[in-house]
């Protein structure tokens, strides 16, 4: 058994709009077993990026912590003091963000960037803080002379790599990487990936790596959580969720994408939209797409369960798993849904 | 380098522009009624003297001779002799345009200074009371005629508290060796204080109004939030984030500002008795002493036209998308 | 066919007034933009009733009953509200007749300058190729202008008149709305219910009047407010440089007599303070209905 370092419980947080209060997270539990890469997965607009940002405590302004817990290393990251959080930003907690393009400063060498959380953050002088540097790049497959480039001047893919390096500089113990490749081509996807996965195994790294893209985590996650509407339905270790899926949804996310290998079956989309988070329905809030939906699901919101092992999902109809999952494989169960939702 | 050529295609744009500037106020001057000699010529003058002037002038030749000739003497820097002061135009402007330039420097580095820091403040403290009292305050400045500030400020702090004096450069009977010594005495700072005040009141404005909304919007930018998630100081992430990339516009704005300013310096010039370019072009319009005008609205114009073409430059040096594309 | 196919904003309802009244789209939701159109409507009610408002004939003389000029009064004495200048006029009159030729000079120039740079940047925007180039150069040749001296010397040259800072302001100040609404129409060319009504055959003409023009009339607007201001300041400049129109009462002729007068040693304020404020006063209205018509049509600036 690992170690989990960061064990996220009931997070739940609101976005203050127009119409009312938003909970974007929604009683979002989540463990990630140390040294692991734990894929978080779902359809835009699910909340992946405000439970990755929440996990900062630098969210937008009309965000709002409603509750919920995330230890890590024990220490509870939402009521940590602003000056202890503060501290493990960046040396403990890293971040990739989704467009390395913007959250590079344009008007800064890159590595005057690296220079910054390196002399700033990890207290080397310029001159060690230059070894490092290079060393970084060196890591990420960049030459060093190129430290002395423009953002604008890279790639996409060099500059997500570069955004790799900036992220392990003050070597820290959880990298979140947000959604890291879904700009890139494939091609370059898979690079990037290759390069983050061995980074990972060689620093003996914790990452948690968002996306919406089923195949990406099919390719370098060892778990994984399914997010929808705000919370986690399923989670398990990759190879169990991905095969033998006990959630309806997932199975209809395994179901909508193609594999970053090249094998492929038939893609079925699955009919819908998320529901409205400003007035989430009753119940199980995937039982408006849901095929297999029956009355008890409209009523009653389905409990988290173990199904085995570190297997969990939240569904009324989980001791059908078996049966659920051969009609899920066929295109006509979903397609049938489509006029229900129309 | 696509660089060179830009530069290159500006450059031919700026002559293009200046040629066309000259060219259009040659029109005004030679195809307006009146004769251009009225104020030069005594009633006295008889109708050869009349005949002899105008051939010194040129003025008996057809028009698009005199054109050629306005243009040719254009080139050698040659704008003619001031009916009034009867030397030379060039020679005139060159001694005005220190005093027009220490004038309008002056008031726009204060602007600007004073402008970005509040501008970049009021952006941080979005949504306060500041911001509910500055904005209206700002856009009232702006709204004001510099010349009424100029006549109001006067009223109070130089004939009212006599703190300054009321006009020029130098106490009267005053004499320097040199421009600089002059520049450099406690006199000339005192007759300055004044119109610069003046300038600067109204030309903070722009810097700040364009500093506070730039930073608004570059806060929003996702590098702004990783320097925060990368547990940056706060002022580091506001000032050499935020701040830092919002200025790009506002320096490239500065020249602007400089051109502007040297043609609205014609009113605040003329409120202080500033011996410099604005109010010689007033009282040479005002005189008729057509040779001194041209020379002075021509200065003013490739000012104008010489500080667009530096933003354009500026912001390309300033912005390493540009110069490092 | 054409008619079918139209998807432009504003095509369902009315004819060309209800299009051009919903192109105008009021600023109405922006407090401080409906305080600068209260300003606008006080101002133009001024310059409506000035004979009313006056208590004076604002050029003429006044004496004392036994003959005495009425010169230098400070405001209330004598039942002056403003007090008199130091010739004898009743300020409060020229305050209020100055409105007149404020209203007629803003709301002139505001037209003439939005008339062309719309039509200049529509037509640039449009059709591209040698006419875009062309206006475009006489665009950067207008840039090239210095504002102020071009106004001195052109009122030098013609005839004492408020009319030309609106000849002026005609001849230059279209060229930053010119620019702006050339480059609105450039993006709005690619818009698809313009490329549907071309490819539908409909004429240049009609799609730059029924499908373009409607959407750039706000910015118009924006340029044409701030306009408004722009006459009344340049006005009031040329008056205090002694080009303006003596026989004209502006607030500028005020400014610039008030100077010329000594009020600054006097300290009159009560006579050059008033007709600053009312410049100030219409110029900042100017601005804040063109910051409610920036947020109309730029809303992100709002959040
Ligand atoms: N600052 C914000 N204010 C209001 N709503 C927001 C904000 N940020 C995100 N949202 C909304 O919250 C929901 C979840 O967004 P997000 O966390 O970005 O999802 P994901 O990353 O899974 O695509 C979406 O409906 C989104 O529109
Ligand atoms: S609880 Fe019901 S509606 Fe929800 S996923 Fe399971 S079967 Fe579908
Ligand atoms: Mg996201």
């Amino acid at each position: 058994m690992t170690e989990t370092i960061l064990d996220i419980r009931d997070l739940a947080i609101a976005y203050r709009v127009a119409q009312g209060e938003m909970r974007a997270v929604d009683g979002a539990s989540l463990a990630v077993p140390a040294g692991t890469i734990t894929g978080l997965v779902g359809e835009s607009g699910c909340g992946k990026t405000t439970l990755a940002r929440a996990l900062t405590r630098v969210m937008p302004g009309n965000a709002r912590l409603a509750g919920g817990q995330a230890l890590f290393a024990g220490r509870d990251l939402m009521t940590l003091p602003e000056a202890e959080m503060n501290r493990l930003r960046w040396r403990e907690i890293a971040f990739v963000p989704q467009s390395a393009m913007n959250s590079l400063d344009p008007v800064y060498r890159v590595g005057t960037q690296l220079r910054e959380v390196l002399v700033g953050r990890g207290g080397m002088d310029r001159r060690r803080a230059r070894a490092r540097a290079e060393e970084l790049f060196g890591m990420v497959g960049i030459e060093p002379r190129r430290l002395g480039d423009y953002p604008h001047q890279f790639s996409g893919g060099m500059r997500q790599r570069v955004a790799i390096a900036l992220a392990l500089a003050l070597g820290p113990r959880l990298v979140i990487a947000d959604e890291p490749v879904t700009a890139l081509d494939v091609i370059v996807q898979r690079q990037i990936l290759d390069q983050l996965l061995e980074l990972q195994k060689g620093l003996g790294l914790s990452v948690i790596l968002v996306t919406h893209d089923i195949s990406v985590v099919a390719y370098v996650c060892d778990r994984v959580a399914v997010m929808y509407a705000g919370q986690v339905v399923e989670a398990g270790d990759v190879r169990t969720v991905l095969t033998r899926p006990a959630h309806p949804y997932t199975m209809g996310l395994c179901n909508a994408f193609p594999h970053l290998d090249g094998a492929r079956g038939v893609l079925t989309p699955i009919e819908g939209a998320p529901p409205d988070l400003l007035a989430p329905p009753p119940g199980c809030r995937f039982a408006p797409r849901c095929p297999f939906a029956v009355d008890a699901c409209r009523r009653q919101a389905p409990p988290v369960q173990a199904i085995g092992g570190t297997h969990l999902a939240a569904c009324h109809r989980i001791a059908e798993a078996e049966a659920l999952r051969a009609r899920a494989a066929r295109v006509e169960t979903w397609a049938a849904m489509a006029e229900t939702v129309a | 380098m696509s660089g060179m050529r830009q530069i290159a295609g500006r450059l031919a744009q700026l002559v293009f522009v200046l040629w066309a500037v000259a060219t259009i106020l040659f029109l005004m001057f030679r195809l307006m009624p009146g004769n251009p000699l009225a104020a030069y010529i005594d009633p006295t003058f008889t109708e050869e003297q009349q005949r002899i002037l105008m051939a010194r002038f040129g003025l008996d030749r057809p028009l698009w001779e005199q054109y050629l000739i306005y243009l040719a003497n254009l080139l050698r820097g040659d704008l003619g002799d001031s009916f009034f002061y009867r030397q030379p135009v060039f020679d005139r402007i060159m001694e005005l345009l220190p005093n027009t330039l220490v004038l309008t420097f002056s008031s726009l580095i204060i602007a600007y200074g004073f402008g970005i820091v509040v501008g970049a403040w009021l952006a941080w403290a979005r949504g306060g009371l500041a911001e509910r009292i500055v904005i209206p305050v700002v856009l009232t400045t702006r709204a004001m005629p510099e010349f009424w500030l100029g006549m109001v400020l006067l009223a109070i702090f130089s004939f009212w508290l006599g703190w300054f004096p009321a006009g020029g450069t130098r106490p009267p009977g005053a004499e320097y060796d040199s421009l600089l010594a002059l520049y450099a005495s406690r006199d000339f700072l005192s007759h300055l204080a004044l119109p610069v005040l003046t300038l600067a009141i109204y030309s903070q404005g722009l810097p700040l109004l364009l500093m506070r909304s730039n930073m608004l919007e570059v806060m929003r930018e996702d590098f702004v939030t990783m320097a925060r998630i990368k547990g940056l100081p706060r002022w580091r992430v506001v000032v050499l984030h935020a701040a830092r990339n919002a200025l790009l516009p506002v320096a490239t704005s500065f020249a602007i500002a400089v051109g502007y300013q040297i043609q609205g310096n014609v009113v605040v010039e003329t409120v202080f008795s500033w011996p410099g370019l604005g109010r010689e072009l007033v009282n040479a319009v005002s005189a008729s002493d057509y040779p001194l005008a041209q020379g002075a609205f021509l200065m003013i114009a490739a000012v104008v036209v010489v500080m667009n073409l530096i933003a354009d430059l500026l912001y390309g040096i300033l912005d390493p998308r540009v110069s490092h594309a | 066919m054409p008619e079918a196919m139209d998807a432009s904003p504003g095509a369902a309802a009315g004819g060309l007034a209800g299009r051009l009244w919903r192109g105008l789209r009021l600023p109405l939701g922006d407090p401080l933009a409906v305080f600068g159109l209260m300003i606008y409507v006080l101002f133009i009610l001024t310059a409506v009733f000035a004979d009313q408002l006056a208590t004076h004939d604002p050029t003429e003389i006044l004496y004392t009953p036994d003959y005495d000029l009425a010169a230098d009064r400070r405001p209330g004495e004598d039942g002056y509200i403003l007090g008199t200048t130091s010739l004898g006029r009743d300020i409060w009159s020229q305050l209020v007749y100055g409105s007149r030729s404020a209203l007629l000079i803003g709301l002139t120039a505001a037209v003439m300058v939005a008339l062309i740079g719309t039509l200049v940047g529509l037509v640039a925007g449009y059709f591209g190729g040698w006419v875009d180039a062309v206006l475009m150069r006489l665009a950067d040749i207008a840039f090239g202008i210095p504002f102020l001296p071009f106004v001195i010397v052109l009122s030098a040259f013609l005839e004492p008149s408020i009319w030309n800072v609106v000849l002026a302001m005609a001849l230059v100040l279209w060229r930053d709305t010119g620019r702006v609404i050339r480059s609105q129409v450039l993006s709005l060319r690619t818009r698809a219910y313009v490329e549907a009504a071309r490819v539908c055959g409909s004429s240049d003409l009609k799609i730059v009047f029924r499908h373009i023009a409607p959407n750039i009339l706000p910015l118009s607007f924006l340029y044409g407010s701030i306009a408004i201001g722009w006459a009344i300041l340049t006005e009031a400049s040329i008056s205090f440089l002694g080009f303006g129109d003596p026989d004209t009462i502006s607030w500028g002729t005020m400014l610039q007599d008030a100077y010329a007068s000594q009020a600054l040693s006097t300290r009159a304020f009560h006579w050059f303070v008033p007709p600053g404020l009312c410049i100030i006063l219409v110029v900042v209205a100017g601005f804040l209905v063109s910051r409610g018509y920036e947020e109309i049509l730029f809303p992100k600036l709002k959040e």
